[in-house]
């Protein structure tokens, strides 16, 4: 579904990505991990045309999408949702909501995708009318994956769905984005909570500087040493005690 | 007592006409984080497109108006496209990219002002507009050009107001106003909007100038007074605030007509501004002053 062939991008003249190859197919949720700036962040972007690529190729759904404008790739039914929980305080949950479908000219579509929304998160109808600068932090990560979702997209990409967020709501986020997935969704996912995108993900990548490191079956990152040495906070001595 | 509404009532239709100009500045600062420094041009330009569709299409005065709205408009999505856009792609706001907008705005000021000279000359042309007699309120007599500029300046106001908060195309340019990342990210056609934007803050400018028209004469030097006051009037308010600018303009135009009237006429331009610093000393974001943040 989604196929990068060694993609190189950056900010200005500094070079973040060098020569990334990655794939998803279609109804996988895969997952991006790797430290504080690998390039995991600039990676999402320049797929979903926010920085522009410098060199590489991104398909997606068999048409190139490199050096396209953000608003066209969301047409084409791939949606990024940024890291920050990036709502806008002066709107309403249900404005910020519809603005997710802006690409969207038919209402009756628009009102099935509200109502999909309000199915998987329904705090954010009840709170529909309220400005989403009230919102804690929690409700306002559902208002950006639910904005993401309202263009009804084929696949969508998370940036860190879990950052900065009390540990019961990183749960029902991580469920939620399950049972997303579940109903036909492709899903790329960011994360820095590893093990938590291992249980979720089927597939995985590590990157490292730009590139990516290592990668393989959710199952197989679990048990690799070096990911458990890097990333999951265990060793390779904790390991064979375990065996 | 009459004497003090006869002073408020004309400070307010000046003031429509400040507000109407300090909504425009403020609009275009809030979705391209540019200060646009021609928009004092854009007034004198559109008070002469509205006169030439009066005069020269000889249609009526509020066809005239609409119709100067719109053409000023669609020049301000034209120079957005051609010039600001190059500059606004390379950054803009504070940053040392955006003196370079702002160099370009006064730059653009000049352009505008001797293309306005080239084709309409130095000398002050008259905008002669029948409005009928003066309307009798109670024991005021009220001349019909205020009454026009108020109403007109009014409907204005609530135009934009529902066009911003009651259709998609509005939250879509209060989206790019507040965050550009995530309007492209929900499938905006940011660049669109951003001309969009541009443009409706022209048409308010051409409004403001074509409302002032059948009361001063329309020349091309009109814009920079006016630029002036409309920026007082948006500080005064909080700038990049859309109420503010509204409250701000009327306060400037009632603050200066009630010096000129008990002060004095020869330091009508100065009121403005003591009524700027007043504000700024007590709170210096401006009366509805906002958080950038909070400006979608």
């Amino acid at each position: 579904m989604l196929d990068i062939k060694d993609l190189v991008s950056g900010y200005g003249s500094v070079r973040i990505l060098n020569g990334v190859s990655l794939k998803v197919e279609r109804g996988q949720i895969v997952a991006l991990l790797g430290g504080n700036g690998t390039g995991k962040s600039t990676l999402l972007k320049a797929v979903s045309g926010l920085i522009w690529p410098w060199s590489g190729s991104i398909t997606f759904d068999g048409k190139r999408i490199d050096g396209l404008r953000p608003d066209r790739i969301v047409r084409l039914g791939l949606v990024q949702v940024t890291q920050g929980k990036e709502a806008f305080p002066g709107m309403t949950v249900q404005e910020n909501l519809r603005l997710g479908a802006y690409a969207v000219r038919d209402r009756a579509k628009t009102a099935a995708a509200l109502e999909r929304v309000y199915g998987y998160f329904p705090v954010l109808k009840e709170k529909r009318h309220e400005l989403s600068g009230t919102l804690s932090g929690g409700q306002l990560q559902m208002v950006c994956v639910g904005r993401g979702l309202m263009s009804s997209p084929s696949m969508i990409m998370l940036d860190e769905p879990s950052a900065a967020l009390a540990p019961q709501v990183v749960l029902d986020i991580f469920r939620t984005i399950h049972r997303i997935a579940r109903d036909g969704m492709t899903v790329l996912i960011v994360e820095q909570n590893v093990r938590m995108a291992l249980l979720l993900a089927h597939y995985g990548y590590v990157l490292k500087d730009g590139v990516i490191e290592i990668e393989g079956s959710a199952e197989r990152l679990m048990h690799d040493d070096n990911v458990r040495l890097s990333y999951l906070g265990g060793t390779v001595a904790n390991r064979e005690a375990q065996l | 007592m009459d004497y003090v509404i006869d002073l408020v009532i004309i400070g307010l239709s000046v003031g429509m006409v400040y507000a109407l100009v300090a909504l425009g500045i403020s609009l275009i600062f809030s979705g391209l984080d540019i200060v646009h420094f021609a928009h004092g041009e854009i007034y004198m330009l559109g008070a002469f497109i509205g006169l030439m569709i009066f005069q020269k299409l000889a249609l009526p005065y509020v066809p005239a108006l609409l119709l100067a709205i719109v053409v000023t408009g669609l020049i301000g999505v034209l120079i957005e496209r051609l010039f600001y856009r190059r500059l606004t792609r390379a950054g803009g706001g504070y940053t040392v990219a955006g003196m370079g907008m702002i160099i370009s705005g006064f730059g653009m000021s000049i352009v505008l002002q001797n293309i306005a000279f080239l084709i309409w000359g130095a000398k002050p042309l008259p905008f002669p507009v029948p409005f009928g007699m003066p309307v009798e309120v109670g024991n005021l007599t009220l001349p019909m050009s205020y009454v026009w500029i108020v109403s007109a300046g009014l409907l204005i106001m609530v135009g934009l107001h529902l066009l911003l908060r009651r259709t998609m195309l509005g939250l879509a340019m209060r989206a790019v106003a507040h965050n550009k990342d995530i309007a492209y990210l929900s499938g905006i056609n940011v660049p669109a909007m951003i001309s969009l934007t541009f443009g409706v803050g022209c048409a308010l400018g051409a409004a403001a100038g074509v409302l002032i028209g059948p009361i001063n004469y329309v020349q091309v030097q009109m814009g920079l007074g006016v630029l002036i006051k409309a920026f007082a009037a948006a500080v005064v308010g909080g700038f990049g605030s859309l109420p503010g600018a509204v409250l701000g303009g009327l306060l400037v135009g009632v603050v200066e007509s009630l010096g000129a009237g008990f002060i004095s006429g020869t330091y009508k331009d100065v009121y403005a501004f003591i009524l700027l610093v007043l504000v700024l000393m007590v709170k210096p974001s401006g009366i509805l002053g906002v958080e950038a943040r909070m400006k979608a």
